[in-house]
């Protein structure tokens, strides 16, 4: 799922330094809006736009940062939205919404983990890809020319 | 300029630059006249971890986007109080790398 290659050059203190934190960028901001699911994407997308002028490599875990993100965003959305409508409507429990939910929950936890790895490995200067993101973020970012 | 000159310059200020621009600093510099040394040498550098502190106390107000020269930047921050408190944890991460890529600027100018 997780795994560490030989990025195209070796990448400098400060370098490793800004990839990390896009990754801890995601986790920090959960302090500012735990409840809603949008907060993580909106802060990891801020620190996104703030170094599309950076270098190659931070640029690039950036981009598997947020879209790790927006795959959270789905999930989570749905399920905020389904225990809200449960918590205020006539609707009740179900089943399916505890699937769902503690699907959203395994969901989260891994990649909760899968984040924090990353942000160590990055910080030494590792290039950490994920299944399936990392070949996604190969097609968005590209190196300088 | 003279290599050993350059070299103080780099020893004294490298902290205050990205590590993978200081050998892009230290060729431009190698490049450029001896007459500039004494404008250089005048040239203030922030100083990133002074910025991270400032940005800690005072990020809500914007007062570290303030004094790296986004002023624009800074009364955004400033009228919505860091961005609810977003923009503010965001910019605990950004401020160090914003701040040297400003002194990396301002060093631009002119070299």
């Amino acid at each position: 799922m997780i795994a560490t290659k030989e990025f195209d050059y070796e990448p400098g203190e400060h370098e490793s330094e800004k990839a990390s934190n896009s990754y801890l960028m995601s986790l920090v901001a959960i302090i500012a809006g735990l409840p809603l699911p949008i907060i993580n994407l909106i802060a990891t997308f801020a620190f996104y736009m703030g170094n599309k002028n950076g270098t190659y490599f931070v640029r690039w875990h950036c981009t598997q940062a947020l879209l790790s993100q927006i795959s959270m965003l789905f999930v989570n959305s749905y399920g905020f939205w389904w225990s809200v409508s449960i918590a205020f409507t006539a609707e009740e429990i179900t089943n399916k919404y505890i699937a769902f939910i503690l699907a959203a929950i395994i969901f989260n936890l891994s990649e909760f983990i899968a984040t924090v790895y990353t942000a160590i490995q990055t910080r030494k200067g590792k290039h950490v890809t994920w299944w399936f993101y990392s070949e996604i973020t190969n097609l968005i970012c590209k190196a300088n020319k | 300029m003279e290599v050993q000159r350059v070299d103080m310059f780099i020893i004294a200020n490298g902290k205050f630059f990205e590590s993978h621009q200081v050998a892009i600093v230290r060729d431009r510099l190698l490049e450029v006249d001896d007459s500039k040394w004494a404008i250089i040498q005048t040239l203030q550098f922030k100083n990133p971890t002074t910025m991270l502190i400032v940005s800690l106390l005072a990020g809500s107000l914007g007062i570290d986007r303030f004094m790296i020269g986004d002023t624009g930047l800074g009364i955004g921050k400033l009228l919505t109080c860091g961005g609810l408190g977003v923009w503010a944890i965001i910019d605990l991460f950004m401020i160090m790398g914003a701040t040297r890529e400003k002194n990396n600027e301002k060093l631009q100018t002119v070299i």
